[in-house]
């Protein structure tokens, strides 16, 4: 099958997503007052002053655009064969490869970065993509994103409240200790395949200094907000940066 | 002739500010080291790079000093792009796909010195070309933009959003206007900008003031070249040795006749609200194919087509700056991601934009390029060690990069989750062959777009002849028409019979 068959395929899907899509946005914009709607006895917006005319105009063009996406792929083979793996381009390995950096993603953006200390956070999510994907090792994918979903899930499930997130917990710990666990795997396996590569022995290295330079950089150069500053190792280093280090130069002036 | 002269005054005492001041230096020469490197790195964007800084600039930095760092690295990281087409016919930006067609058989040549050299050279004379067009038509639209009103404003981005759609798309044109819808549709989302109307918000507060411009960005550009990354080639491939990089001045001279066409088109193309240096880089490249003398060795390492790409893209900062500054409306993806920058910091560009800010910009954009060009010549083999760094090291550091740039924007955490979720929505568009600059185009210019078409009827009471009584409404309409019109079967094949031309294979 080639990949314009393939694409009409993903088109036919698409299409009927985006009409299903577009009469869920159309109807939600119905909510929006429209035609000479009062409201509290106050005459509102007439129809070409309403918020809702520019997105009915969108949401239908859409409709419109969805439907000749839809005869496209109908027309040109999309929809006999909609079911089938090979249609769709389904791959397995594709899948695994996927699902793994999603999720790491996901757990990472959703469940690290908002309650652990973001150093740790990305380190740990960094092992996981350098050691998994460089060498497209599928037990090193799957053991990262199980290493990096168990801290995430941990810290979700017990401090899932959004006041939560910003408090000091365990969860930092448990992350650091999943980081740890998951660099000790790391070179326990490469050694165990034969010498350690460049990458391998980098991966450490470069997962613990990329984030904890760039948050100095952002936190002390930029004057800009980094996420959880509680954080086991952040809160340590704000602490000595206006303690420890800043009266040094600011005793001076 | 009076004009050219006080502009070019101005400038000049702009441009001889900033390089006495040493912190020019300290902002440029990272941010175009920075650029190059983002460029050269296949899967980073000219677009990312600047958004990535937008979001550790933010507003607590003067704007000039980070205009300076902004500039600089888009400057870089279309030139940078260069370096992976030429020595791995891997473009490293899509503004570099042409480059890859005559650069790399010139390395496989062994000519890959000479040909980064005369690239950096074309990009130089063509980011010039393009910022002198950028100090001379900038007036003039803006003494053309003092009459331009709500009605030629919201078609103005509505074609934006079409031009977009219809250029960028690989597969079928719809898909580039349904991803401007998207765009659009998701510009929608929180307060109306007339009535304080709530849109779309599922009773989530942080919705209220709609989606940020530079989560989108980072949500588009990085998380599916981090999803599509990590399965690639574990390294770039072998980099060919380089010969003498600097180029000969003779061959300079003789090509700059090319240069300068290349540069008039890629700043023509780059002017074009939402289409960019990619397609300035194409375009040019194929009218050098049928005006060269050299034409039959295009493709096969010809430096003529080499240079028609390169200048082009180059020239085209230049004019994508132009509506960016006249109307508001980005000529290019990074463009927008700069629109994000100077929104952030309360400019509103426009008309009654502050001259001295434009100044500002172009004296920068002639210090960005005189710093490109200075690196590209004499740390040209740093860049090509850097191509050597697997993506699947790289990539992640770009994912904390995003991250933290992201969040310190304004909006925390939320921001984060909008990065995602855009990213995964970038990743299924790419996939199924969407392109996402009409998206970005679309999420940039909606409100604008929403704004301007109610405050019109509002005008005119709903009267719809607003759109064609105005002399550049109609113009504008006609156009818009004009482009929907031309991409339909059947007007495409009644053009054809009636222009003739050959059925498109």
């Amino acid at each position: 099958m080639d990949e314009k068959t393939t694409l009409r395929v993903r088109d036919f899907w698409a299409s009927i997503f985006l009409i299903g899509a577009s009469c869920f946005f159309i109807y939600k914009t119905t909510e929006i007052p429209f035609l000479n709607t009062k409201v509290a006895g106050v005459d509102s917006a007439d129809w070409y002053n309403s918020a809702a005319l520019v997105p009915f105009g969108i949401f239908g063009c859409m409709l419109v655009l969805a439907f000749v996406l839809l005869g496209i792929a109908i027309r040109d083979g999309g929809a006999r064969q909609a079911l089938t793996a090979v249609g769709i381009g389904y791959s397995r390995s594709e899948l695994i490869r996927l699902s793994c950096i999603c999720t790491i993603l996901f757990f990472y953006i959703f469940g690290l970065v908002p309650r652990v200390d973001f150093v740790i956070a990305s380190s740990l999510m960094m092992t996981c993509l350098i050691w998994g994907f460089h060498k497209q090792d599928r037990n090193a994918m799957l053991i990262g994103t199980a290493t990096i979903s168990s801290a995430a899930l941990y810290a979700l499930v017990m401090h899932f409240p959004r006041s939560q997130w910003t408090k000091p917990h365990d969860d930092d710990w448990i992350a650091l200790a999943a980081f740890l666990l998951l660099t000790t795997i790391m070179i326990f396996k490469e050694r165990r395949k034969g010498k350690l590569s460049t990458v391998t022995k980098l991966t450490p290295v470069i997962s613990v200094l990329a984030p904890l330079i760039l948050v100095l950089a952002m936190a002390f150069g930029f004057r800009q907000n980094v996420p959880n500053r509680t954080g086991l190792i952040f809160s340590h280093m704000e602490y000595h940066y206006y303690v420890s280090l800043r009266p040094l130069w600011r005793s001076k002036n | 002739m009076e004009f050219v002269v006080a502009q070019l005054s101005g400038f000049g005492s702009s441009l001889f500010g900033l390089m006495i001041d040493p912190v020019t230096y300290f902002y440029l020469i990272p941010a175009v080291f920075l650029g190059i490197v983002f460029g050269a790195l296949p899967g980073l964007t000219a677009t990312l790079a600047v958004t990535i800084l937008t979001g550790f600039f933010g507003n607590k930095f003067p704007l000039d000093q980070a205009l300076i760092a902004l500039i600089g690295a888009y400057v870089g990281a279309i030139y940078g792009g260069s370096y992976p087409s030429i020595l791995l016919n891997i473009p490293g930006t899509a503004a570099s796909a042409a480059t890859a067609m005559d650069g790399y058989p010139l390395a496989k040549e062994g000519r890959g010195g000479e040909a980064l050299g005369i690239t950096t050279t074309a990009s130089f004379i063509g980011t010039l070309f393009g910022t002198f067009c950028l100090l001379i038509f900038v007036w003039i639209l803006l003494l053309v933009s003092q009459n331009i009103a709500s009605p030629e404003k919201a078609l103005l981005a509505l074609f934006g959003i079409l031009l977009s759609g219809t250029l960028m798309s690989q597969d079928l044109v719809i898909k580039g206007w349904i991803s401007g819808l998207i765009g659009l549709a998701m510009a929608m989302v929180g307060l109306d900008p007339i009535l304080s109307e709530e849109r779309y918000i599922f009773d989530w507060s942080y919705l209220l003031s709609g989606f940020q411009v530079v989560p989108v960005l980072m949500g588009a550009f990085a998380i599916p070249q981090i999803m599509d990354g990590m399965r690639a080639a574990i390294s770039l491939g072998q980099v060919p040795k380089l010969d003498r990089i600097r180029p000969e001045l003779g061959e300079v001279k003789k090509r700059l006749p090319v240069i300068l066409r290349s540069g008039g088109i890629g700043t023509g193309i780059g002017a074009l609200p939402g289409v960019g240096e990619d397609v300035a880089g194409w375009v040019s490249y194929g009218v050098g194919k049928t005006t060269s003398k050299e034409s039959e060795q295009f493709g096969k390492g010809s430096v003529d087509g080499l240079i028609s790409a390169e200048a082009a893209n180059n020239a085209a900062i230049g004019g994508a700056l132009i509506p960016l500054l006249v109307l508001g409306i980005p000529g290019s993806p990074p463009a927008a991601a700069l629109l994000g920058a100077l929104k952030i910091n309360n400019v509103i560009p426009g008309p009654t934009i502050d001259p001295a800010l434009i100044i500002h910009i172009v004296a920068v954009l002639v210090l960005a390029s005189v710093t490109m060009f200075l690196m590209g010549l004499f740390t040209a083999r740093i860049f090509v060690a850097i191509l050597r760094i697997p993506k699947t090291v790289f990539l992640p550091v770009v994912m904390v990069l995003t991250t933290i740039g992201s969040f310190s924007v304004g909006g925390g955490i939320n921001d984060l989750f909008l990065m995602f979720g855009v990213g995964m929505l970038a990743y299924a568009m790419n996939l199924m062959h969407y392109p996402i600059a009409p998206l970005v185009i679309g999420v940039i210019l909606g409100g604008l777009f929403d704004e301007t078409l109610r405050r019109s009827l509002l005008i005119s009471d709903g009267d719809l002849s607003i759109f064609f009584n105005r002399p550049g409404a109609a113009i504008l309409l006609g156009l818009n028409v004009l482009l929907v019109v031309s991409q339909i079967p059947y007007f495409k094949s009644l053009s054809r019979k009636i222009f003739g031309g050959s059925k498109p294979q």
